[in-house]
């Protein structure tokens, strides 16, 4: 461990504890998935030809722009020159590896023949899909936070190899999650996701949950404890990165507000029962809606209150969920409406996750834990810049002096 | 080269649904995987309700939103085919994007839940890769154009009976069923249909029936906003498809 942090919570004990929950969890959740794929096929899914998308592309669609969010959030120090956000900068860029290789590993066991993907994709070139550009831009997004972390890992905080694998990084963030946002927006025959504008939407929100799942994992670190943080780390804790979290909420909602305004006003019925007869009319979107973001917004209103722990932890928690929800709905809300009103279909087409489905969504819970406990134990994760850390007042300077 | 194209007379057609039968034994697709469907739609109120059917194969568009948005070229449209869209069974994914970006609702993913008890795939178990194998199966299995019984974990679609269109001699107009000479190349669905409600040609050659059907009885195309041209018109009242509306609230309007 570098001298540079204060002992870690997880690098003992607790650590090796959760380790084994999480990794049981992990092998149990993926053998039963993998059981159920390898002995009925994707019958084990609750989907259909008429909904071909459900919550393991949802989960993938959570997992990736939560990294996406994590990769622009690490950026504000790295490339824009935020130094009051060191502190999290390096556990940033981990995290966004690999809740990307949950994310991905989930998609995996959701295509029909994932390891033809390896070579069909590459050899076959198809430019005019946007999940080609996806498998490119994810595979470069991968490859430079995996170099940005080594440089960190190394110690070059500042070096200009270091500065342009970070701006690299940044870069195929947005495009990667640009991009991941066009697979749905560009789909004019789906009108409700059919928005020009859906990039900047998964930015907003990807960052969202990205801080909800930093802020969580930072305190997980140091064992809920506060004291036991560097002080450049809680002062950020205290101040720039609460403020952040709740303005993020605050936007989040209203590009939620947004949507369903324009949404519910359209004439369009494939827009307008979307939101009418299927999303408020589902008492867990709504629950998720207040519980995982109303509440969670008020709560960071009061500046007492936003800077208390345990109101962070816990609003942290309800907006990962919460956004999970709001993830989920807008994967199979795009779909709900049966193309054609046909016999066989009369009504919104319904569609609730399998046991295997949520097997592997699960699977990708406990393999971003099992991934994240690793870190912490073997990565020093709270490193950051030596002089930020003998003196923590520097980085509560305002960003670029 | 052709540019094999479809009409459907929704006058004529009884709403029968024979296409359906014929594709499926044709075809050799699941409960469900219908190719080629009926659908049934009712508008308004007794005493002046009325009921529609509608056939729907793939409409093999000439600007295939499914063929852009496949990520390894699976599913291609073939100018040496007629312009018929299909899907290389050993190129997919099985990815669904396609399913996803088709404004049809043609394309299968059989990989899922059976639509009628017992599976029919637990009694003819998969062989040889296929995902199920029925004692009887069309003998031209073409994995490159999705002809045949699909592998477990790809899209399957209407191929138009490339199986049988292809046999075609060189420069024919149209593929009538009441042809001798042609009607051993006629799609399933288009031989089958007892009302002659379907017309099978050439969409290139102006002296065509099917051109002939299209500018004289006021062919349209299904959803033509979307701009994905499709190569099947329809003629004759009932192609304006109702827009959707929860089975609860048919009679609010």
């Amino acid at each position: 461990m570098s001298a540079n942090t204060q002992p870690n919570a997880l690098q003992g004990k607790l650590g090796s504890l959760l380790l084994l929950v999480a990794s049981l969890v992990f092998l149990a959740s993926l053998g039963y998935g993998v059981v159920q794929l390898a002995t009925q096929g994707h019958t084990s899914f609750n989907t259909s030809s008429t909904l071909p998308w459900g919550q393991p592309i949802a989960t993938y669609l959570y997992f990736a722009l939560a990294s996406s969010g994590l990769g622009l959030i690490a950026s504000l120090p790295l490339v824009f020159g935020f130094k009051q956000y060191y502190p999290i900068a390096k556990r940033c860029i981990f995290l966004a590896f690999i809740v990307l290789i949950s994310g991905m590993a989930v998609l995996a066991l959701e295509l029909g023949n994932v390891f033809r993907m390896l070579w069909a994709i590459p050899l076959n070139l198809q430019i005019q899909s946007a999940m080609f550009w996806m498998g490119v831009f994810y595979a470069l997004d991968l490859l430079f936070l995996l170099w940005k972390f080594s440089k960190l890992q190394n110690g070059e905080w500042d070096s200009k190899t270091s500065k342009q694998v970070g701006i690299a990084s940044f870069i195929g963030v947005l495009l990667a999650s640009g991009n991941l946002a066009l697979i749905f927006g560009m789909m004019s025959m789906r009108p409700f996701w059919f928005d020009a504008l859906l990039p900047i939407y998964f930015y907003f929100t990807g960052v969202t949950s990205g801080v909800a799942a930093l802020v969580f994992f930072v305190y997980l670190a140091y064992g809920f404890q506060r004291e036991r943080m560097p002080r450049a780390l809680q002062s950020l804790l205290t101040g720039a990165l609460p403020k952040l979290f709740a303005a993020l909420i605050g936007g989040t909602l209203l590009f939620i507000a947004a949507r369903a305004i324009t949404g519910l006003y359209s004439n369009n019925p494939e827009i307008s029962l979307v939101w009418t007869d299927y999303l408020f009319a589902s008492p867990l979107y709504n629950l998720s809606l207040i519980v995982g973001l109303l509440v969670p917004f008020a709560l960071m209103l009061g500046a007492q209150w936003r800077s208390r722990m345990d109101i962070q932890v816990l609003v942290a928690c309800l907006v990962f969920l919460g956004l999970f929800a709001e993830r989920f709905y807008f994967v199979v809300g795009g779909q709900v409406v049966p193309l054609f009103q046909g016999t066989w279909v009369p009504n919104l087409i319904s569609y609730t996750p399998s046991a295997t489905e949520w097997a592997l969504t699960i699977a990708g819970w406990s393999l971003f834990f099992v991934l994240y406990l690793l870190g912490e134990k073997f990565l020093d994760l709270g490193d950051m810049p030596k002089q930020l850390a003998d003196s923590p007042q520097a980085a509560a300077q305002p960003a670029g002096t | 080269m052709a540019k094999w194209g479809m009409v459907i007379d929704l006058d004529k057609c009884t709403g029968c649904q024979a296409c359906t039968t014929a594709c499926s034994m044709e075809n050799n697709t699941l409960p469900g995987e219908s190719w080629q469907d009926v659908l049934f739609y009712h508008e308004g109120e007794y005493p002046s309700a009325q009921m529609k059917w509608l056939p729907r194969p793939c409409m093999q568009c000439e600007n295939p939103s499914c063929v852009h948005v496949c990520p390894t070229r699976a599913t291609y449209k073939d100018p040496d085919a007629g312009g018929i869209v299909f899907v290389d069974w050993n190129k997919c994914i099985g990815c669904k994007y396609c399913m996803i970006a088709c404004p049809y609702g043609v394309r299968f993913y059989a990989d899922e839940k059976p639509l009628i008890e017992p599976d029919v795939r637990e009694a003819f178990p998969g062989e040889n890769g296929q995902l199920w194998s029925p004692p009887y199966q069309n003998p031209e299995e073409d994995w490159r154009r999705g002809i045949g019984i699909q592998p477990p974990g790809v899209v399957s679609k209407c191929t138009f009976c490339y199986h049988k269109v292809k046999h075609a001699p060189e420069g024919v107009a149209d593929l009538d069923e009441d042809n001798p000479a042609v009607k051993e190349y006629v799609p399933a669905c288009v031989r089958t249909c007892a009302p002659k409600a379907r017309y099978f040609g050439d969409l290139d050659n102006p002296e065509s029936q099917v051109n002939q059907l299209i500018g004289d009885k006021h062919g349209v195309r299904l959803k033509d906003h979307t701009g994905n041209r499709p190569q099947v018109y329809y003629l004759g009242a009932g192609a304006a498809v109702p827009a959707f509306t929860p089975a609860d609230r048919e009679n609010d309007a």
